[in-house]
């Protein structure tokens, strides 16, 4: 058994213990001991790979299992991770685990909760382990889809209407995907020889011009849906109002960067040509996405689409480094997506701790909340000043990479497009400290609300994790930029010719 | 150049770092005297190693064959782009940073000590001096940045620290959207800072001061010959750049933020908003001198808003009756007068004099601001109240204070000995100069400046007495070290013979007395006294008669030109309600709209074509045969193509 | 020519044997021990099954008429499978009082048709096949009717045998034009003097109006809906596996092999009908509210997807096709068998009834959960496989179009078949159905669909299995 399956294996064997228990403490506390299991073998994974790498181990994907499954269609169950998904993956394992301090307090039919939501990690450590573009879909779907029972048996409010408006969109977008996957496949070979799923592989042929054409939009709007790509982002606020915490926080923060991932690993690495032609179109999408949805959040009053929108805001600045054609840049995509990925979680995470309080998410219906619940409204500040790029948080890292990146692209139409993305952070500025103003100062406005208990102390650990790992980020971004850089290096040569 | 020398400046941001640390994260266990103690110490060290520092600096090491030497203690790589773009976190050792070293350790030092007596009893002691700390922290960063992104990175910080402090009375809404609105505009301004940053190093390839500013400079050969829209690039970049600054330092048309910012505890008023984080925006020109040489636009467009600042502000200072707004307004007034002169100033020995006066203000500025401050706080401790209006022949009760402030709006109006005369000579004499108009504003702004600080004093301490329902006290013991200490320096800082330390070009001059422009300086200022006393020394109505008889221009000063309400308009109406809302609603209902459409499309179809299944046998019947039918005409129209 | 040849007929023969006992077992049964009779024509049955994997020999009888390869033992063998499922799912159903006396019926007619198919498959001409296809579908018409006490029921039944009637009479239509045409019914002489005249087209799509309307391929579907509705479950059940099942397999073969050289006319036959199938088949399943209708129109899509493995002709094309019957056959079986436990037991058919089922049944309603999402083609259960083969075989030859237009339509139908998943776990009622208990072999049949379900598409032997038999043009 190789390790990498493990990443598979612990949370399925997780959930089948908890198929066997009942009671909602017992379950809660496999759940958190699986998902700690999960997260501690991420970081052994972690050392291993700085070990392999500083042994000299150049091979571009590392700890690779490549086994035969479907001869026909050469097939392979092949996993292998690199900087950029061992990234990924610690991405992942945190906000999971943490996502089940996160819906300690779920009492309805505790125990399906926690399998759905382990099902759907299942989903995501696949994906982020595939190397081969089937296993990769398949994992793809297998996260997508429990989306609907978590958000629709667990959510609030209009929750059927949104899980069935979530769902359709993203799968419909992977049925898009779909097609473009086939169609990578049947061009892995141009020149004769064996068609493959292999994503390695592929990068190194070059794909016939005019199927880069066509099969190049259908794979970035697939996995860019997920990425919440204006003008297909509305499933996200809807969806987001309507899960419950752990899912949102999974949600926004490691299932729509699936799509960031896949657009700038499967679409753009795989079809450059296509993609290069492509790129001043989905540029202006990407801009509008990051520059709208920063807009739209100023105008929300609920705590819950203020965040989507951001997320809007931030993944269109994801796409738009994904399309820069520039090593640092993508760099800085990567470390966008685990930065956002930790800071929404964190967001989420508070959100539903005030909520499960307040019982609203209408900021005008609350104020002076700091000083009820002092650590909770400390940490929505820390969330907050993250969000809005502060130095000494992650999000700096990855914005300012983004941003230096991208400012070696000469040319006045990337000037201008990344000039606006820069701005979109003032206006980050505004919508969160707008929020942070009416909700946690001033005076107290609800009665109610003075008796109000602060965080619980499975509130602290989800809270503290994430915080702690953004600072830490923040502060050391040094390691995690030089990995990524580094392993990103092979596929953007690859790109070059 | 990687040197031993003052490589234990590194202790200052450690130290203060970890202060700001264990009293943040742990300052509500501890006792709040005993988190502030903490706070105290740290500055004190840090202090007395940036005094020993520019001690040793100036008369010991600085000096490398006859220049003050750029000296780099310390560098760690701390983020790395490409081989050239590299973030590191170092502490670059130069006359103008140890210069800042020494301002803001000693301000920040006194307002600790001040703050002890001052925020006695405040709710969130611990977290206010958690505050300063990360304050101070910041604020040295920055002046010691080695490159252009340490220093965004701590002027973020900065920017944060301040948006903290004067939002310190959360439970106030005015504090809240005071301290939001000076973030949000500061942060608005440091795009420009931002995108300067990111063209600069895109043309110079590199962050780094030692290559940015060395003498083999690639940054106006790099874009030699470019321009755009008839400006050259390097002007672009540099004027960029220079909106963060002028953000920060709160010049016009970014002035905004800065009266509000008052809202704050005063102590952080006098350390923040009058000595040290306005004047970043200075100390950032001054920074990039030598480059901003190679930008005449750049340095136009400087001094031209610094000249306009320092008016405008003045002229609004006059009218105000919130005593810290006054004081606040004459910050932006006196930090006009400091862009000004590095707007007119040259590069190197001479030519470089505005350079080294803007430096001298700025010096001289942070002592008398802070302490006027200061003495301002220890008023409104007495009487619990911000408005002149309510006070009146204090100099009975608080004697020490009175003496401080006494000396503070001497210096500040330029009347010899003290300090503020000195340095805003020599501003003067860069400007005289550079523009003869230059310096006629400057001179009037200097008899504004005598007239409103004397209104403040005359009608703060003298007057007749206003019957305070509990009498003032003198200010505790904490708050006057702080004063008696800022008030020394007010004094005597003038006679420090500036221009052999800080220079353009580090290399050291002399200056000589000009005459001509000292008694016309010295005579407007009397005269702004004169009329001061005239109005406010004795109990009159000469005040309300003389703003009746111009009504229009007093309303406008009085309401600052209504530049906050242009604002109000323009975020409010334009911004959100013309362009977030809409576009809230156009998602809502025009993109998510169309998505559920064409489900609603989906599900319309379905429901038209079901009542084609009637259940009746004969059309099943028909459909089967047409169908085959159709099908192999379908096919033999196929086979004809 | 000696006895032993016979053994090429093996899986007939002893179906034929089971029958006869049956018969005879049935003459001396008296009404009481009905339950008994049940499982020993399951036992019977089981048995037959487990001969069908014995190693058979293949060959070619009465001068081609009739020819048994790898292949069509191995179709047989699925169907079998079926069978033998949809026999123990009836058990439950047959033990109600209203089905006292009909038993054995049940058993001889459903074995009969299963006779029928076994010769549409081995056939080597038209007449064969012709007559295979006529004993598949009478028989199934009186299946239909079984609930003679039910009005719908009846109905269904006449619908059926006329509109059967109907579609044959429009097939010997085809089959009297290939003949004029080729002068020959035998596949292997008709492959022969095939060329692309209009009269040879005609007589296809004639013919293939036939089988589509066993596969229930638009236009040739209307019948379906309504039949469902009436029959009964576990008959409903029959039709949209089995027989359609055996019906793609025989056209996928013919298309293969007789009408190859026509290819070019029915590439563009396959593909139109592909379009309408699956689109019209989801879009009246979209707002169907009786669960045994919203199959019929869910399995109308289902067989449009098939025809994207046909159409490419390929090698690969026909193991899909295969493969995708197995895996349906696993999915709808599933579907079908709770279908028909909760309307045995409750009578309840409509969607709505199925509102908060998960709190009372929460095992069948897994159940149902994972046969809708095969059918849905989620993973990682098979129908994801075998929608993805499919979509593949198409796509090698270069469908794309095609196969964007099976993906869309792909979204319609999870969109439905969520419609019950909300029914079953979001919705709470106050009065869901109560918990349901089913006999042994109903219990059985359903864990073998669930198994097949899980297992089918993660064991890639399956697929290549299939593959080994299979062949292209």
């Amino acid at each position: 058994m190789d390790r990498l399956s493990l990443l598979v294996l612990v949370p399925a064997l997780t959930m089948v213990i908890i198929a066997m228990f009942k009671d909602p403490k017992k379950v809660r506390l496999i759940a958190a001991v699986g998902m700690g299991v999960q997260l501690i073998q991420i970081l052994f994974l972690l050392f291993a790979f700085f070990a392999e790498r500083n042994a000299g181990n150049t091979s571009e994907m590392l700890f690779v299992t490549d086994v035969v499954w479907y001869q026909s269609l050469n097939i392979h169950y092949a996993v292998g991770i690199d900087g950029i998904s061992v990234a990924m993956l610690l991405l992942t394992g945190i906000i999971v685990f943490v996502g089940v301090f996160a819906s300690w307090e779920i009492e309805d039919r505790t125990q399906e909760f926690f399998i759905t939501l382990i099902l759907l990690a299942t989903g995501v450590f696949g994906f982020f382990i595939s190397l081969d573009l089937f296993t990769l879909f398949m994992f793809y779907e297998l996260a997508v889809i429990p989306m609907y029972l978590l958000i629709g048996i667990w959510g609030s409010g209009p929750k059927e209407y949104s899980a069935m408006k979530l769902t359709l969109m993203l799968m419909g977008a992977s049925a898009l995907l779909l097609v473009g996957i086939l169609g990578i496949y049947f061009n892995s070979a141009p020149d004769g020889g064996q068609l493959t799923f292999n994503f390695i592989e592929i990068s190194k042929v070059n794909m016939p011009m005019e199927a880069q054409m066509f099969f190049f939009p259908l794979t970035f709007i697939g996995f860019g849906v997920l990425a919440a790509m204006y003008p297909f982002h509305t499933w996200s606020p809807d969806g987001h109002a309507s899960a419950p915490t752990a899912v949102s926080m999974l949600h926004a923060g490691v299932l729509m960067k699936l799509g960031g991932y896949g657009a700038l690993r499967i679409a753009i690495m795989l079809m450059p040509d296509a993609a290069h032609e492509m790129a001043w179109f989905f540029i202006i999408l990407a801009v509008i996405g990051s520059v709208y949805g920063a807009l739209g959040a100023v105008a929300q009053k609920d705590l819950k689409y203020i965040n989507a929108y951001s997320s809007v805001s931030h993944l269109g600045l994801i796409l738009f480094a994904a399309l820069m054609f520039n090593q640092v840049a993508y760099e800085g995509a990567v470390l966008q997506m685990i930065s956002h990925g930790l800071i929404t979680a964190l967001f989420f995470a508070l959100i539903g701790m005030i909520y499960s309080r307040t019982h609203t998410r209408n900021i005008d219906e609350m104020g002076g909340l700091m000083k009820v619940m002092p650590v909770l409204g400390v940490a929505y500040m820390v969330a907050g000043f993250a969000s809005l790029g502060l130095p000494g948080f992650s999000a700096f890292v990855a914005e300012m990479t983004i941003f230096v990146g991208s400012f070696q692209n000469t040319d006045l139409f990337t000037r201008v497009a990344t000039v606006l993305v820069v701005s979109s952070i003032v206006i980050t500025a505004v919508y969160i400290l707008r929020a942070a103003g009416i909700m946690l100062y001033g005076p107290i406005k609800n009665k109610k609300f003075e008796m109000l208990p602060d965080a619980r102390w499975y509130d602290k650990v989800a809270v503290f994790i994430l915080i702690g790992v953004i600072t830490g980020i923040g502060m050391f971004p040094g390691w995690l930029s030089n990995m990524i850089f580094t392993d990103l290096t092979p596929m953007f040569e690859r790109m070059g010719n | 150049m990687q040197t031993e020398l003052f490589s234990n400046t590194v202790w200052i941001l450690v130290v203060l770092f970890f202060a700001f640390a264990i009293v943040g994260l742990f300052g509500n266990r501890l006792k709040p005297m005993l988190s502030g103690a903490i706070s105290t110490v740290a500055i004190l060290f840090s202090a007395v190693i940036s005094y020993t520092t520019a001690y040793f600096y100036f008369f010991q090491d600085g000096m490398i064959n006859g220049k003050y030497a750029m000296l780099i203690p310390f560098q760690h790589e701390w983020l790395k782009f490409s081989d050239t773009l590299v973030i590191n976190m170092g502490i670059m050792i130069d006359p103008i940073s140890v210069m800042m070293l020494v301002v803001v350790t000693t301000v920040s030092a006194m307002v600790h000590i001040y703050s002890f007596g001052y925020m006695k009893g405040e709710i969130g002691f611990e977290r206010y001096y958690a505050f300063l700390s990360l304050f101070s922290f910041s604020m040295l960063g920055l002046v010691m940045s080695t490159n252009l992104f340490q220093m965004y990175i701590f002027w973020e910080l900065v920017g944060v620290s301040s948006y903290l402090l004067i939002g310190f009375y959360y439970k106030k809404p005015s504090a809240v959207n005071a301290s939001k609105k000076a973030f949000i505009v500061t942060r608005f301004a440091d795009l420009g800072f931002l995108v300067g940053i990111l063209l600069l190093s895109f043309y110079t390839r590199t962050f780094d001061f030692t290559t940015l500013l060395g003498p083999d400079s690639t940054a106006i050969s790099s874009m030699a010959g470019l321009s755009f829209m008839g400006v050259s690039t390097i002007s672009w970049v540099m004027i960029l750049i220079f909106m963060g600054g002028a953000g920060k330092s709160a010049m016009f048309p970014l002035h905004i933020w800065l009266p509000d910012a008052m809202e704050g505890p005063t102590p952080v008023s006098a350390l923040i908003h009058a000595a040290t984080m306005v004047v970043a925006g200075v100390y950032l020109v001054a920074r990039l001198f030598s480059i901003y040489i190679g930008a005449p636009e750049a340095l136009a467009v400087i001094a031209f808003i610094g000249a306009f600042t320092s008016l405008f502000a003045a002229i609004i200072a006059v009218t105000q009756t919130d005593i810290k707004r006054v004081l606040a307004f004459s910050t932006i007034s006196q930090i006009g007068y400091m862009m000004l002169a590095l707007g007119v100033s040259g590069y190197g020995g001479e030519e470089g004099l505005g350079f080294m006066a803007s430096m001298f203000h700025l010096f001289t500025h942070a002592m008398f601001k802070a302490l006027l401050f200061l003495g301002a706080g220890a008023v409104i401790h007495a009487v619990h109240s911000n408005y002149m209006t309510e006070m009146g022949g204090l100099r009975k009760y608080l004697p020490i204070t009175h003496i401080t402030f006494l000396i503070a709006a001497l210096a500040i109006s330029g009347i010899p000995p003290f300090a503020g005369f000195f340095s805003k000579d020599e501003i003067l004499v860069a400007a005289w100069a550079n523009n003869p108009l230059y310096f006629w504003t400057e001179w009037f702004v200097a008899g504004l400046t005598a007239f409103y600080m004397f209104r403040l004093y005359f009608s703060v301490f003298w007057g007749e007495n206003r019957n305070y329902e509990k009498k003032p006290h003198e200010a505790p013991v904490s708050m006057l070290i702080a004063l008696v200490y800022l008030g020394i320096a007010s004094a005597v800082v003038g006679f420090i013979p500036f221009s052999q330390f800080v220079t353009s070009d580090g290399i050291p001059f002399d200056i000589h007395f000009h005459w001509n422009i000292a008694l016309p300086s010295i005579g407007i200022a009397l005269v702004g006294i004169g009329i001061a006393a005239w109005m406010y020394l004795k109990p009159g109505n000469v005040a309300d008669k003389m703003a009746t008889s111009m009504p229009g221009v007093y309303k406008l000063s009085l309401n600052k030109f209504y530049i906050d309400e242009i604002y109000l308009w323009i975020t409010h109406k334009i911004i959100f309600k013309g362009i977030a809302a809409p576009i809230a609603w156009f998602d809502r209902h025009v993109v998510d709209g169309s998505m559920n459409g064409i489900a609603w499309v989906t599900q319309q179809v379905s429901g038209r074509t079901k009542k084609l299944q009637s259940g009746q046998l004969q059309q099943y019947g028909y459909a089967m045969v047409l169908g085959a039918v159709a099908f192999v005409l379908l096919l033999l129209y196929w086979g004809a193509r | 020519m000696e006895l032993s040849k016979f053994l090429i007929m093996r899986s007939e023969l002893s179906l034929l044997v089971v029958i006869l006992l049956l018969l005879i077992v049935e003459i001396f049964s008296s009404k009481r021990d009905q339950a008994a009779l049940i499982n020993l024509a399951t036992g019977f049955f089981l048995l037959h099954t487990i001969l069908g994997f014995m190693p058979g020999v293949e060959g070619v009888l009465f001068g081609g008429m009739y020819q048994h390869t790898a292949l069509t033992e191995m179709m047989k063998n699925i169907l079998n499978v079926g069978v033998l499922i949809l026999l123990m799912q009836s058990s439950g159903w047959l033990k109600m009082d209203s089905n006292i006396g009909k038993v054995s019926e049940y058993f001889m007619l459903t074995m009969s048709t299963l006779m029928g198919m076994y010769f549409m498959i081995s056939a080597g001409d038209f007449l064969m096949m012709y007559l295979g296809l006529e004993l598949a579908t009478i028989p199934l018409a009186a299946l239909v009717a079984y609930n003679l006490k039910e009005m719908k029921s009846i109905e269904a039944g006449a619908k059926f045998i006329l509109l059967a009637a109907l579609s044959s009479g429009i097939m010997l239509f085809g089959i009297s034009l290939i003949y004029g045409s080729s002068g020959s019914v035998i596949y292997t002489e008709v492959m022969g003097n095939m060329n692309m005249n209009t009269l040879q087209i005609v007589a296809m799509v004639f013919f293939l109006a036939g089988l589509g309307f066993k596969i229930s391929l638009v236009p040739f579907h209307f019948w379906t809906a309504d039949v469902y509705e009436g029959a009964p479950a576990n008959v409903a059940a029959y039709l949209s596996v089995i027989s359609k099942g055996a019906s793609a397999f025989v056209l996928v073969t013919l298309l293969f092999t007789v009408f190859k050289d026509l290819f070019a006319a029915w590439e563009v036959l396959l593909y139109a009908m592909a379009v309408l199938t699956m689109t019209v088949g989801n879009l009246f399943a979209l707002r169907q509210q009786n669960m045994q209708r919203f199959l019929a129109f869910s399995s109308i899509a289902q067989a449009g997807f098939i025809l994207l493995g046909i159409i490419s002709g390929t090698h690969y094309g026909m193991t899909t096709v295969i493969y995708f019957v197995l895996v349906y056959v696993f999915s709808n079986l599933g579907a079908f068998g709770v279908i028909s436990i909760v309307q045995n037991a409750t009578g309840k058919f409509r969607m709505d009834d199925y509102s908060g089922f998960y709190q009372t049944n929460p095992r069948l309603s897994l159940v149902m959960l994972l046969s809708l999402f095969s059918l849905a083609g989620i993973p990682p259960v098979a129908g994801f496989f075998g929608k993805f083969f499919l979509f593949a075989a198409a796509a090698e030859q270069g469908y794309y179009w095609l196969v964007i237009i099976a993906v869309l339509n792909t979204i319609i139908s999870l969109y439905y078949y969520l419609r019950v998943v909300k029914r079953m776990f979001l919705e709470r009622s106050d009065k869901p159905i109560a918990l349901i208990n089913s006999d042994f072999l109903t219990k059985t049949s359903i864990a073998l669909s669930v198994v097949g379900i899980l297992v089918v598409g993660v064991l890639s032997q399956v697929f290549d299995w299939i593959s080994l038999y299979s062949w292209g043009m």
